[in-house]
């Protein structure tokens, strides 16, 4: 049956059509409105605010993010490492601990820390002044480190200049300590960096493409490439890189050919001098030339790029050298302490993160072939997780370094026999060549670190320039005399003048309690150290180490501690670091007569020159003699 | 349905072999990729080994799809009265069934980062006999479906 149309209908069709049409319509609004929220939203977040330095893409860098396209494996060993956390926003997933609720106080102030909005906001007041409040909240923007140490950045509001919230967070030990309690400063040290330090020092090397651009006062608009120590900062831009290689005929002829890129800097194919620098460009400690050269490097940043032979705006400063003695008098007259800081007296550097210094003063540099990727592997090859990680935490060592390997391929005829080289067993820990050659002389990150300066022990090296030689840190409960004697009758060394107590008192002993702070954290490092606590035994070493638990030095007590904790009976010891006075003696004093009363009995007797009764009491003449001649000179080593 | 002639009847058995050995050989490849997956290989899983893991997918995947494309042409040829695919287009279905999950497979076997190996040589090669045989498919199956309007 077929229906006539009637008005009603027409009516009702049109209202039909209308309706249609409205629907479209809307579709189309909401559409418009969608995208231009997402690209207006977009923008917004892509810019941080004017109180914060920005990522800002200069001419050239192209950031990680592109080089992952073409690199998946090396970004992925690159996103792994501690390279790529250096600086870090200051939102609460790159944060390793929760702060919402915080409250910290140090040196006459109350810090007090609030989660609001998705970001960590703190507040101080004095704490003298318990009835006014709380300062405006000032927002974390930015993070330092992940590894051993966090520590954080707070904007001012003045420019995008930052201040540091004064503590830090030891990541291992899960505690928070004020930042100048994690580095070695005197006591009378209460704090370390002024404002605008982060922009017009730190940035320097722990982003990428840095430019402070110092504005006037305390004002910075600092802006970087990138946050962290990402690929251009050792390969060098890679705008140009990209481009070319967007052509597929030309990569593949790179693939199947043997020549290296020319538009990107491989650090593993430069020679040695060349290759080194990469790293040394953050990894030495160096000076400007001239503050014309500082003024630049703040406005346009570093001239210097991978694959140059000098670092141009800089100078590598090693104290010995002849070089730049204009700059290294100003240095001078500027801190007297600047070298005494940062070298031993030979001019050996003795604080980490300044490794290039080192490795340009080695016998071994002297081979073409030498350089920091003789040893260290930036991009192992397999990868994973798992790998990445352990890779990344054992200071990112290629696999041939765990071993002797690196060592000898350029040494096989020590290799043919160790043994009769080392005079250790060919698989104790005394063959192992760094152990005698880089032994733990450095400092930095609340622990000892590897000299990689590569030189053989000698007791001179202790006697003339107040350094731990390689064998004492092993063997602390020996005396010098009994290392002289050995390395004579080893390696023909002279015999050096030796003192009594050089004769009759155990190495270790002597370098807590007289050395100074520096070679008292050593020592106490050490003490806690697997294979000197092998070679030495350990029931002599927890007197010493309570001792060193009260030592004026806030890092001296934490590296005791830690160590202490390291022996048996002690493993959950707790003990607050950053505690002094009669509060410290007495939990310090506590601990000491616990392991008298539990532990003592089953560790004497004690090694000869140890300074020890068969009770486990100190022999108090020599502790209190020792302890006078202690070196009391102000120690500020600061990585 | 009317009997196809004799000729098409050949191409059809021939597409219709090659199809399902084809899809034995690229279904057991994607069994060996469960495996790498079962097994977490890390020359197969790791972030720096993205590339030979797309690969092997793509080979995988266009292996399997290739072979029901040459399985549809041959059942095609069967049911669709008159229709025939000259010698060229038969062949060039064929060959870019293999030419291209081999092209991805061998590129996959050996990678440079962020760039397949050399094989993959052959993905571009598969492609347009790809393209020129199911061109000459559908040239010939809308004239002859035309004509049975």
């Amino acid at each position: 049956m077929s229906a006539i149309p009637t008005v009603q209908d027409d009516r009702f069709s049109r209202r039909r059509r209308d309706r249609g049409r409205y629907v479209r319509l809307g579709v189309w609004v909401w559409a418009a409105c969608s995208l231009f929220t997402t690209v207006w939203a977009d923008g917004g977040t892509a810019r941080p605010p004017a109180d914060r330095p920005l990522p800002q893409l200069t001419a050239g860098y192209v950031s990680s993010a592109t080089c992952y396209a073409c690199h998946p494996g090396n970004y992925g060993s690159w996103h792994a490492s501690f390279h790529r956390t250096m600086t870090q926003t200051g939102s609460p997933e790159n944060i390793i601990p929760e702060m919402d609720g915080l409250t910290l106080s140090h040196d006459g102030w109350i810090y007090q820390v609030t989660r609001r909005n998705g970001t960590y906001q703190v507040q101080r007041r004095a704490e003298v002044d318990a009835a006014g409040g709380f300062s405006a909240p000032q927002e974390i923007v930015l993070t330092t480190g992940s590894h051993h140490l966090q520590i954080y950045w707070l904007a001012t509001g003045d420019g995008r200049t930052l201040v540091q919230f004064p503590f830090a967070y030891i990541v291992a030990q899960k505690i928070w300590a004020p930042v100048i309690q994690t580095f070695l400063a005197p006591p009378e040290f209460r704090t370390i960096y002024d404002v605008g330090e982060w922009n017009g020092a730190c940035m320097q090397c722990h982003t990428t493409a840095p430019r402070g651009r110092y504005v006037g006062g305390n004002r910075f608009d600092s802006q970087v490439a990138e946050f962290g120590i990402s690929c251009e900062a050792c390969h060098g831009e890679g705008a140009e890189h990209i481009a070319r290689n967007r052509n597929p005929l030309r990569r593949f002829s790179l693939h199947l050919g043997t020549k290296p890129d020319p538009t990107m800097v491989n650090p593993a194919h430069l020679k040695a001098p060349e290759s080194t620098l990469v790293c040394g460009q953050c990894h030495s400690i160096s000076a400007f030339v001239g503050m014309e050269e500082k003024i630049a490097w703040s406005q346009w940043g570093r001239k210097y790029r991978p694959g140059q032979p000098d670092l141009q705006q800089k100078f590598l400063l090693q104290p010995n050298a002849p070089d730049h003695a204009e700059q290294k008098q100003a240095i001078l007259q500027q801190n007297p302490h600047y070298f005494s800081d940062r070298f031993w007296r030979d001019g050996m550097v003795r604080v980490t993160g300044r490794e290039m210094n080192a490795v340009v003063a080695s016998p071994c540099a002297k081979s073409a072939e030498f350089s920091c990727v003789s040893c260290h592997d930036l991009h192992p090859k397999t990868g994973g997780d798992a790998r990445w990680a352990a890779w990344a935490d054992g200071h990112q060592l290629a696999t041939t370094t765990e071993s002797n390997t690196s060592c000898l391929q350029c040494h096989p005829r020590i290799a043919a026999d160790l043994p009769a080289h080392t005079h250790h067993a060919a698989e104790s820990t005394g063959s192992l060549c760094y152990n005698c050659h880089m032994p733990h002389s450095a400092f930095g990150l609340l622990r000892a670190i590897r000299s990689h300066q590569v030189s053989s022990p000698t007791v001179r090296e202790t006697l003339d320039y107040g350094r731990p030689n390689a064998c004492n840190l092993c063997h602390l409960d020996k005396p010098l005399a009994w290392t002289a004697d050995k390395l004579t009758a080893w390696y023909g060394r002279p015999q050096p003048a030796l003192t009594v107590d050089d004769r009759e008192i155990a190495t270790g002993v002597r370098w807590l309690l007289q050395g100074d702070a520096g070679l008292r954290a050593l020592t106490a490092w050490s003490m806690g150290w697997a294979p000197a606590q092998q070679a030495s035994g350990r029931g002599w070493l927890y007197p010493y180490l309570f001792t060193g638990m009260n030592d004026p030095y806030a890092v001296v007590r934490f590296i005791s501690w830690r160590s202490l904790r390291s022996l048996p009976g002690f493993a959950d010891y707790p003990f607050v670091y950053t505690e002094e006075g009669p509060a410290l003696d007495a939990t310090v004093r506590t601990g000491y007569l616990d392991w008298r009363q539990h532990l003592q009995p089953g560790h004497a007797p004690y090694p000869e020159g140890t300074g020890l009764l068969p009770d486990g009491q100190f022999q108090q003449d020599l502790f209190r003699r020792l302890l006078r001649q202690r070196d009391q000179s102000p120690v500020f080593i600061v990585e | 349905m009317n009997p196809p002639t004799a000729s098409s009847m050949q191409q059809s058995n021939c597409h219709l072999r090659f199809g399902w050995r084809s899809l034995l050989v690229f279904l057991s490849l994607g069994l060996g990729l469960e495996l790498l997956h079962g097994f977490k290989l890390g020359w197969y899983l790791d972030v720096g080994n993205e590339m030979r893991r797309l690969m092997l997918t793509l080979a995988h995947a266009h292996g399997t799809l290739l072979a029901l494309v040459n399985i549809a042409a041959g059942l095609t040829l069967r049911a669709v009265k008159g229709f025939t695919l000259s010698a060229s287009a038969s062949w060039s279905l064929r060959a870019a069934g293999l030419l291209l999950p081999l092209g991805f497979l061998l590129g996959g076997l050996k990678i440079y980062d962020g760039d397949p190996g050399i094989g993959v040589i052959f993905v571009p090669v598969g492609a347009l006999l790809l393209l020129y045989g199911t061109g000459g498919a559908v040239r010939t199956l809308v004239r002859v479906t035309r004509e049975q309007d």
